[in-house]
């Protein structure tokens, strides 16, 4: 035995400050995207409200069930329909860029391994459910996501690409007719973009539900990067408003072994 | 929203974030921060409402609009090979009767012979060879028929078959000087009209059109001639044409003047 290394003392461990959760680009992207998304949303719907319905003029149209009923006027921007088009066409573009310095960090920097599904992350999403469902004890274990964020997460730049090049099948239906054919024509380019952005906005309204009633220390993290990890979802054994719960509930996951 | 109901929202977020607090790590000042962040983001959601957006950012949007036009346009002449042509998908039905008719006039435009004397299409500006037209005149010119979608600003379109004279043959039966990059399509319905570039106006789907669904066109579809196009948005297609004015420079439109985009283009 080396006695001397023994005796000497334990070398310093330099209190470091935790790297942030999410990377300035990530949190910059995301905020600048609540924004850009918001607005492209509700100038959309007043953009929609001209003409409620899908169907070509003398046809009918299968697959919306809503056909002719406008959007609700405070869910919409844009006061009048060329307002609201202006502030589409220009807001596209924001969307459009940082949609693209997202991705395009997300690969270069490797987050997207955090995101990219794995073997086994069905059987981890159904047992988030069964979690949620109060069918499970204890929160799954899980790596920087649980398996139900990490899908939503991954799906949304797909569906947001999909808007896009619905938006430009749009826009553009003769000079990007190419598109607006392959999507199966105009009628089918807007209800493809209408489909897409319920199917995001439906996925950010589970996320800030999420946010706010699962992980409000998440909010910190995308802010200013920092995050303390024994107070994540998974350590707190967490489900929406757990906190508010019967205290019963709440016990028994604090009694657990 | 009332200010007292927002109070009452604001301190029932204040009531479960302190019942957090209480039960969790009191490290983060979590109430303040909500307070703040949701009384600006309510405040923001309110104002923002069905609104036209800040004032100031009028300017930006007349900005991204220019820079869209060029993208347009640059988008029209880089699809060019033989010209990207609009299609009519496989199975779609014509609009027929329920094609929208539509003019800003207080009753349908007609043209009144006994006070104006007979219509005829005026082919002005920029040109060697000025021409009036008369609708049999303009009917003996080379013919084009198409059937093509009608794309309306408001998001719906239709399906019609047009007869009419390609704009292109009527630039080279007048013999449109160099100079001219812009064309007005002026009518007589209360002085609507609408200016367009070059190159739109002489995209070979671009007619003035007299017929369609084989019947010459009645007064409320713009008897007894208008301007058609798929390439264009249907505010810009003229209907109760008068006049076609080439010119070096644009010359807005009647609904480009209102607010929408002038270039228009699908």
């Amino acid at each position: 035995v080396d006695r001397e290394r023994l005796d000497s003392p334990a070398p310093a461990i330099m209190p470091r400050a935790a790297p942030p959760r999410h990377h300035w680009v990530v949190r910059l992207t995301h905020w600048v995207n609540v924004v850009a998304f918001s607005l492209m949303v509700a100038s959309g719907l007043r953009i929609f409200n001209a003409y409620p319905a899908f169907h070509r003029r003398g046809e009918g149209f299968c697959c919306w069930p809503l056909e002719g009923t406008p959007a609700p006027r405070w869910l919409t921007f844009g006061g009048w329909l060329a307002g609201a088009r202006h502030w589409h066409f220009a807001m596209m573009w924001v969307l459009v860029a940082t949609g693209l310095v997202y991705v395009g960090f997300l690969w270069l920097h490797g987050e997207w391994r955090d995101l990219v599904p794995r073997r086994g992350d069905l059987r981890d999403a159904w047992q988030m459910v069964r979690y949620y469902a109060f069918a499970r004890r204890d929160h799954p274990r899980q790596g920087k996501h649980n398996a139900l964020q990490k899908g939503a997460y991954f799906v949304m730049p797909f569906v947001g690409a999909e808007i896009v090049l619905s938006g430009l099948a749009i826009w553009k239906p003769v000079t990007l007719g190419w598109l607006t054919a392959l999507l199966g024509g105009y009628v089918w380019a807007r209800w493809w973009h209408f489909a897409g952005m319920l199917t995001l906005v439906l996925l950010a309204v589970g996320h800030v539900f999420m946010v706010l009633s699962t992980d409000p220390y998440s909010l910190r993290s995308m802010l200013g990067g920092g995050y303390d990890a024994s107070l994540s979802p998974e350590a707190r054994n967490a489900r929406p408003f757990h906190h508010l719960l019967p205290r019963w509930r709440a016990r028994a996951a604090e009694d657990r072994p | 929203v009332s200010a007292p109901t927002l109070a009452r929202a604001l301190r029932l977020v204040d009531a479960a974030v302190a019942r957090l607090e209480t039960r969790e790590a009191p490290a983060l000042d979590r109430r303040r921060f909500l307070r703040a962040g949701g009384g600006a983001l309510a405040t923001a959601l309110l104002a923002a409402c069905n609104a036209q957006g800040p004032a100031g950012a009028q300017a930006v949007l007349r900005f991204a609009e220019r820079r869209n036009e060029r993208v347009e346009r640059w988008l029209l002449r880089h699809t060019r090979m033989g010209a990207p042509l609009d299609r009519v998908p496989g199975g779609a039905r014509d609009a027929g009767m329920s094609f929208p008719s539509y003019h800003i006039a207080r009753v349908v435009p007609r043209w009144d012979a006994a006070a104006r004397g007979p219509w005829a299409l005026e082919i002005a500006g920029l040109v060697d060879r000025p021409q009036r037209l008369a609708l049999d005149a303009l009917v003996r010119l080379p013919q084009t028929q198409q059937r093509v979608n009608h794309y309306c600003v408001e998001g719906w379109n239709a399906v019609a078959t047009f007869w009419g004279v390609r704009v292109r043959e009527l630039a080279r039966l007048a013999g449109a000087r160099p100079e001219a990059r812009y064309v007005d399509f002026q009518s007589f319905d209360d002085g609507y009209h609408e200016s367009w570039d070059l190159e739109s106006a002489l995209h070979p789907q671009t007619i003035v059109a007299y017929a369609k669904d084989g019947r010459f066109l009645s007064p409320a579809y713009g008897a007894p001639a208008r301007l058609h196009s798929p390439v264009k948005l249907g505010y810009k297609s003229t209907k109760y044409l008068t006049r076609v004015v080439f010119m070096a420079e644009r010359n807005g439109g009647y609904w480009s003047d209102r607010g929408y985009e002038w270039f228009g283009g699908t």
